[in-house]
């Protein structure tokens, strides 16, 4: 799962368009910088978060602050 | 990938957490630049490699100005272009630390080309990154020596022509011509369009990541890295971000080929 | 020429009194906040209303394009660069040459805060760098001081004029807020003047070849060329000082200042005027040669205070305290960082210093 910081986010969507899950979209508030920050959903359209990362190493505000996995 | 443990929430681990490599403050980056990504790459790198408190970070003069803002080490600001001289000045006094600059590609392909070509010549162990958007992001939007022929920017409002101007400067090709750098490679950065799908591959961040790692190996290892990350500026390009981000893949890769143009010390193998 | 008003920026009407005054080349590099000079160019490059204007060329860096500029310059060609502090600092080596050549160009310095980096507010730091000669060598330079826009469209006209008159290089020192700032203006008609340049290199014709040098080995050579440039600038001081009053001619204190700062002081003494204050105000057009006559014959006609504002620590109160050669007070006002003083700012001190 991922844990997102909605203040630093700018809403780019660099991290909707790569999560191979869409467990991410924008959400329909505005965070206090005026944008649109995303949302993280475990269940995504095209199946469950696997902590794959991808969002966390594309995301350019570190709005992505943290990609956590079932303990192994 | 880093690995922080941290209290666990039912059942959860932390695979890839927040680095104490990052001050943590929001950067001034427009949305979706790859400087953004850069940052978090090279807080990554150092926090790896253990090296926060014998790093010192050098600011260029454009969109990386307020680097040290962002990364959490020790900082000097650099004249604009000079960033490889201020770095060789460290170095040779300080051999223990590690240095490094973002340098966009007017610091260092324009203003700084002679600084930058004498510091890899000489083989200085010393790091520099450049953020190649083919233009000057944060004076407005004019020509850079890599501005491809046709683009329309402030200073070429009818589209470069390469007449003119002189042809578009290949940074990365340069320095391998050299014999003193030791790791030049050159990293398609943006997230890419896969086809016709409407998901992006993330592969350029995993290889920036990779390649800022190696970067900073070769440098303490004793040689001159130099790692070119070809990326967008939606802003002055005037797209929006996606459209810069595929603008970028199909002219910008073709280009300026992404790949590893030298690696002496076989950095890459291991 | 159009003769309606038009509501121009600061740079951008500077850039077009520069093309309508003729200028046929122009070498660029980007900074902060004099970006919009050759931006502007740039659009009006190739356009058929200027056919003077041959040459636009972005360079590498602020040492290509001064170079350039020299390049041109001594072809005989009306040639400009813009840049701000960090940049002119670059041009320093090139000026000194320039000026030691006797080429005649134009360089426009966009005064921001700094030393170093600094911020992209308004200073006037840079003032002792381009009126002392911020170079290496004994040398001058004429240094024009707009206030207005209307000022910019019209002074690289004249720049160009004193540039080849008397065979230098020109400065415009511009602080950043009047490069910025838009006003209604209306372009002045501007004959475009046809230079006499009977010294250019443009290709030895019979006998005679123009050697164009700074390189005297000789040290007779070398200190005669002194002497001659020595004399030049005595010259230049005699025939060029330009200056602006107001409210002088009763005035008890007098405030000194130039570009935006003069604006607000003008303001100022309308102010302290309303409140029975004596005051008047003492612009120098010309920062080097310093207005210095203008200013000692207020203060032989019996003006025993002056208040120097400047947006430094103090940079040209030591010129004026030449100038008036000890017969008046000479205090001083001073904003720092990019910030602008207030009128009231300004009334208030004055006052202080009246009592």
């Amino acid at each position: 799962m991922v844990i997102i910081d909605s203040e630093v986010c700018k809403g780019c969507s660099l991290c909707v368009v790569s999560c191979p899950q869409k467990n991410l979209k924008l959400s329909e508030s505005l965070n206090r910088i005026g944008y649109h920050p995303v949302e993280f959903h475990y269940h995504g359209e095209k199946g469950d978060c696997t902590a794959c990362g991808l969002c966390y190493w594309v995301c350019p505000d570190f709005a992505i602050a943290e990609v956590r996995r079932l303990k192994q | 990938m880093t690995t922080l443990q941290d209290k666990a929430t039912g059942g959860y681990e932390v695979k890839l957490g927040r680095l104490p490599t990052l001050t943590g403050k929001p950067t001034h980056y427009c949305a979706g630049c790859e400087h953004g990504v850069l940052t978090r790459l090279i807080a990554n790198a150092i926090e790896e490699l253990g090296m926060r408190e014998k790093t010192v970070l050098v600011d260029s003069v454009g969109c990386s100005v307020l680097a040290h803002d962002y990364i959490n080490t020790d900082a000097i600001q650099s004249p604009h272009g000079r960033a490889p001289a201020i770095m060789t000045g460290i170095k040779k006094v300080r051999p223990d630390l590690l240095v490094f600059a973002v340098q966009g590609d007017g610091d260092a392909v324009a203003i700084g080309l002679l600084e930058l070509i004498y510091a890899a010549s000489r083989g200085e162990p010393i790091t520099v990154f450049l953020v190649n958007n083919a233009i000057y992001g944060m004076t407005g939007g004019q020509m850079a020596p890599t501005t491809p022929a046709g683009m329309v920017t402030t200073t070429t409002p009818r589209g470069r022509d390469l007449k003119d101007t002189g042809p578009v400067m290949d940074a990365t090709k340069l320095l391998s011509g050299l014999e003193g750098p030791s790791y030049v490679k050159r990293v398609f950065l943006p997230v890419t369009p896969i086809g016709s799908t409407d998901l992006y591959s993330a592969r350029g961040s995993l290889e920036g990541a990779k390649s800022v790692l190696n970067a900073f190996k070769v440098q303490l290892m004793g040689g001159f890295s130099f790692v070119e990350f070809v990326s967008t500026c939606s802003v002055n390009w005037k797209m929006s971000i996606l459209e810069s981000k595929r603008y970028s893949s199909e002219v910008l890769a073709k280009l300026f080929p992404p790949g590893l143009y030298v690696d002496k010390m076989g950095v890459e193998k291991k | 020429m159009k003769t309606e008003k038009e509501f121009v920026k600061g740079n951008e009407a500077l850039a077009l009194g520069a093309l309508k005054a003729g200028m046929n080349a122009y070498f660029a590099y980007p900074i902060t906040p004099s970006s919009e000079i050759p931006e502007t160019l740039a659009r009006e490059f190739k356009s058929p209303e200027y056919p003077e204007f041959k040459i636009f060329l972005q360079a590498m860096n602020e040492l290509e394009a001064i170079n350039m500029v020299i390049g041109a310059a001594s072809t005989g060609a009306k040639a400009m660069t813009a840049t701000s502090g960090p940049g002119f600092s670059l041009k320093q080596e090139g000026i000194s040459y320039a000026a030691a050549m006797e080429i005649p160009f134009l360089v426009v310095d966009v005064n921001r805060a700094g030393p170093g980096l600094g911020n992209l507010g308004p200073e006037q730091s840079d003032y002792f760098q381009a009126t002392k000669g911020g170079g290496h060598g004994g040398y001058k330079t004429i240094v024009l001081a707009p206030n207005s826009v209307q000022e910019m469209a019209a002074f690289p006209a004249l720049g160009f004029s004193l540039a080849f008159k008397h065979r230098t290089p020109v400065l415009m020192l511009v602080d950043a807020f009047l490069g910025q700032v838009k006003e209604d203006i209306v372009f002045p008609k501007i004959a475009q003047e046809k230079f006499e340049t009977p010294w250019a290199a443009t290709g030895a014709r019979g006998a005679e070849r123009h050697l164009i040098l700074s390189l005297h080995l000789d040290f007779e050579d070398q200190s005669k060329h002194a002497e001659h440039l020595k004399s030049k600038y005595e010259e230049i001081d005699m025939a060029e000082q330009r200056s602006e009053e107001y409210l002088t001619s009763d005035a008890e204190v007098v405030l000194v200042a130039f570009g935006v700062v003069s604006r607000l002081c003008r303001r100022a003494v309308n102010e302290l005027r309303a409140k029975g204050v004596r005051a008047g105000l003492f612009r120098p057009v010309t920062l080097s040669p310093f207005p210095a006559k203008g200013l000692k014959s207020l203060v032989d006609r019996g003006i025993k205070k002056i208040v120097v504002v400047e947006l430094n620590v103090g940079q040209m109160v030591f010129d004026v305290k030449l100038a008036v050669e000890g017969k008046a007070s000479v205090d001083f006002i001073y904003k720092l960082g990019g910030f602008l003083p207030t009128s009231a700012d300004i009334v208030r001190k004055v006052e202080m210093i009246s009592k």
